[in-house]
């Protein structure tokens, strides 16, 4: 799925703070979407927690820095932080080349995975909440 | 939401934000890209959306020098002046540019976001001399051509010798075939142009469009973004941000743009009076070791207390570093002194820096690469 310029993949879920969280079996993979990319551009620096971290959903967990401005990361789910994408702090860029891919920020094991889910956008959702809000011409 | 004469492009290739009332390009590729592209070679952006306005008659002159604090009538014909205009407590609206073109013709180009402030504040200082005062912005279109490659990519196009024209001297030529003015300044530290291209509107925009196209095929565009990390690490304040009502030109640090033999200018008594006083705030740069400082940060002395606030922090893609301006006490504003920025629940260590953050050998104007 597509909104303009942006990827939405279809089998990842979002939060309107433009995460995206996926995966499966016991870990989900959290990032943000290829329009927090793109409208921050040239992320030059990323900060995220330890591993073993106890997050909440939709609190803030890092930041994802670029040239121009430094946004906040916040969790589309609560749980502990089972990995941190290390590759990061040498190659920020890859958050913008391959914000689904590479570019990944950090996997949790969700504590509440069925419930916390419905609060989060699928694909269509987020590509709704993209054409009501993303900068309009 | 107003749009430049170069919107079709913008909007075809670029990302695209609102500033200023203007839908403009805040990037086309990518930031760093396009300022190495700056420093290294040369970009062009559109300044379209900055005010352009043409002050002529016999009392032009000494207009604008009731309106700036900077000496305009003993000025050359095609000088280009840095300055500003001042409230009467020497507070400063904005800051600009004059271009001399002729003895009683003078153009002057202000920050969009202060354009319409700035033309009535003209009108109204321009009763009782004798001066005409026309708003050439939506008549004319602008574009900043800027990098150590400038010369090279745009003496093809022109009917001016590059060769000729100095740093901040004007001059009109032909660019393409349109009418032109042509200025050697820029606020990304490179040497470079700036070229105001007349006969071009919102209806009918082909000349402005036909020398964007023109410069483009050589020079990278370059959106606001650049525009912004580029002017930060030249050292240049940002009007709004490092700059405004609140810092007169000594807090600013603009004291040179002051004539030495007037002060008949709105702010004059004001300037006179601050003089005599060293500023207990002054505008300073900022390198961090680590981590972007950004605007709002507390600025701190090595032992933990307030001494100032970053107006305006960035990467700067040379240094590879946090970069910032602020305002800090005049204790703390040494060269070198080392200071802390509180950057939410942390303190990331720096040191006062001197404008500009590259290496002025290796970078800028005054570099000894670019066969001046």
């Amino acid at each position: 799925m597509k909104f303009k310029d942006y990827e939405i993949p279809d089998a990842l879920l979002y939060t309107k703070e433009h995460e995206w969280a996926g995966g499966s079996g016991g870990t989900v993979r959290i990032g943000v979407t290829d329009y927090a990319a793109k409208t921050l551009n040239d992320v030059v620096y990323v900060t995220l927690p330890k591993v073993g971290a106890q997050v909440a959903q939709f609190k803030s967990v890092g930041t994802v820095e670029s040239i121009k401005a430094v946004s906040e990361v916040y969790t589309p789910l609560s749980g502990t932080v089972t990995a941190v994408n290390e590759a990061l702090n040498a190659h920020p860029e890859l958050v913008n080349k391959e914000p689904y891919g590479d570019g990944w920020l950090l996997e949790i094991r969700p504590t509440d995975l069925g419930s916390e889910s419905r609060g989060l956008l699928d694909a269509q959702g987020y590509l709704r909440h993209l054409e009501a809000t993303a900068h309009k011409e | 939401m107003k749009t430049t004469q170069l919107h079709e492009f913008h909007a075809e290739t670029g990302h695209m934000t609102e500033f200023a009332g203007y839908d403009m390009p805040v990037w086309y590729t990518s930031t760093s890209d396009e300022h190495l592209a700056v420093r290294n070679h040369c970009g062009a952006f559109d300044v379209s959306h900055m005010g352009r306005v043409r002050v002529s008659g016999q009392g032009s002159g000494r207009l604008l020098e009731r309106l700036v604090p900077t000496d305009v009538v003993s000025q050359p014909t095609g000088k280009a002046i840095y300055t500003l205009f001042l409230n009467e407590r020497a507070g400063i609206l904005d800051d600009l540019i004059i271009l001399k073109m002729a003895e009683e013709d003078f153009i002057v180009v202000v920050n969009a976001a202060n354009a319409e402030a700035d033309l009535e504040h003209i009108q109204e200082e321009s009763r009782g001399f004798d001066a005409s005062i026309r708003d050439d912005t939506a008549s004319s279109a602008m574009i900043a051509l800027q990098g150590p490659d400038s010369r090279r990519v745009l003496q093809p196009l022109t009917t001016a010798d590059l060769g000729q024209l100095k740093r901040f001297r004007c001059q009109e030529a032909q660019v393409m075939g349109h009418a032109s003015a042509i200025s050697r300044t820029g606020y990304t530290g490179e040497d470079g142009y700036e070229i105001i291209v007349y006969g071009a509107t919102n209806e009918q925009p082909e000349a402005a469009l036909e020398v964007w196209r023109g410069l483009v095929q050589d020079a990278k565009p370059c959106g606001l973004a650049a525009r912004d990390s580029l002017r930060t690490e030249a050292g240049y304040p940002l009007y709004g941000s490092d700059i405004g009502k609140d810092t007169d030109p000594f807090v600013a640090d603009l004291a040179w743009v002051l004539s030495a033999s007037r002060q008949d200018y709105i702010g004059g008594a004001a300037v006179a009076s601050a003089r005599d006083s060293p500023p207990k705030r002054i505008r300073r740069g900022l390198v961090l070791d680590e981590k972007i400082p950004r605007a709002g940060f507390e600025i701190l002395d090595a032992s933990s207390a307030t001494v100032g606030r970053v107006t305006s922090g960035t990467f700067s893609p040379i240094l590879r570093k946090g970069i910032a301006v602020g305002l800090v006490e005049g204790s703390t504003s040494d060269f070198g002194t080392p200071v802390k920025v509180r950057i939410r629940d942390s303190t990331a260590p720096g040191n006062i820096a001197r404008f500009p953050f590259y290496d002025e050998k290796l970078y800028g104007w005054k570099r000894q690469s670019n066969g001046k």
